[in-house]
């Protein structure tokens, strides 16, 4: 394995360089699909039949809560990445944990509302939009789900081994992907919470 | 330490994008027009989702693969945006009625 010093840790091997390559190439699919959720969701966003539409089921509360959170969390994840490149440990791992926390903390939050959502009758089969709205939403957490989890298994290895090229790579590409998810939930709160309710 | 652990850069994107989504809210609090209401989602949206790519997700930083990252990037922009506006071009925007 050759290392070169002059890069950071997490690019320091070749090997390093190229999964951040791919890792980029691969956020380009997400790209892609997260696309073609919201064509779909566009397309189907008014056909509500006989349940509600969004402007009746959406409310702005716990999405602006969501919404501080997962920013917060893409903020304190790019910290932990500098404290890393500075070879801060533990603090580091503090914001890295924050982070996780922040991720769980947006996904009870989004489970709390699918509940309510079912319970005042807008469930998956109600009709076309809430099927599309289910999908795009649910695909979106399903991703900060996998990163939580992912998340914390790169949090272990990072206190088992410390900072090395491994496990700052892991932990550089896990910011990507943290950070992507935080861009598609921006165009969710602009294009489905507030253009449902304006 | 709080310097180092706090740099300037991460704080103001983050302050950015906090302003940036209380600004989107307007949308639902001020009585604008649809065509003002949708300018302010766009524009507030891209600033903030270039914020994250440029500012936080380093995108510029890799110098030998820079190059082939941004056509990357691009080229699954604009077959992302080729899909939603294709679609409600068709479906949508009545071209097919």
């Amino acid at each position: 394995m050759k290392i070169d010093a002059s890069k950071p840790l997490e690019y320091s091997t070749e090997e390093n360089s190229n999964k951040i390559f791919g890792f980029w190439v691969f956020l380009g699919a997400e790209i892609a699909l997260f696309a073609t959720l919201f064509t779909v969701y566009f397309v189907l966003v008014d056909r509500f039949a006989s349940g509600p539409n969004g402007s009746e089921l959406f409310e702005i509360g716990p999405v602006l809560l969501e919404t501080f959170l997962l920013l917060t969390s893409s903020f304190t994840i790019g910290l932990a990445i500098h404290a890393m490149r500075h070879g801060y440990k533990k603090a580091m791992m503090f914001f890295f944990g924050i982070t996780l926390l922040m991720g769980l903390g947006f996904l009870a939050i989004e489970i709390t509302e699918f509940f309510t959502y079912v319970h005042e009758g807008a469930t998956l089969q109600t009709s076309a939009f809430l099927s599309s709205l289910f999908v795009l939403l649910g695909t979106h957490g399903a991703h900060v789900t996998f990163g939580f989890l992912w998340g914390t298994a790169i949090l272990i290895q990072i206190k088992r081994h410390g900072i090395n090229p491994a496990t700052a790579n892991k932990s550089f590409i896990f910011s990507l992907y943290w950070h992507f998810l935080d861009v598609v939930w921006i165009f969710i709160f602009s294009y489905v919470y507030l253009k449902g309710l304006m | 330490m709080m310097k180092q652990l706090f740099p300037i850069r991460h704080v103001l994107g983050y302050i950015a994008s906090l302003v940036l989504s209380a600004a989107a809210l307007a949308v639902i609090y001020l009585d604008l027009s649809r065509a003002a209401n949708l300018v302010i989602l766009a524009v507030t949206a891209i600033i903030q989702a270039s914020l994250q790519l440029f500012l936080f997700m380093h995108i510029g930083e890799s110098a030998d693969t820079k190059k082939e990252l941004y056509l990357n990037i691009a080229y699954a922009l604009f077959v992302g945006l080729v899909t939603i506006f294709g679609t409600l071009f068709i479906f949508v925007w009545g071209w097919y009625a």
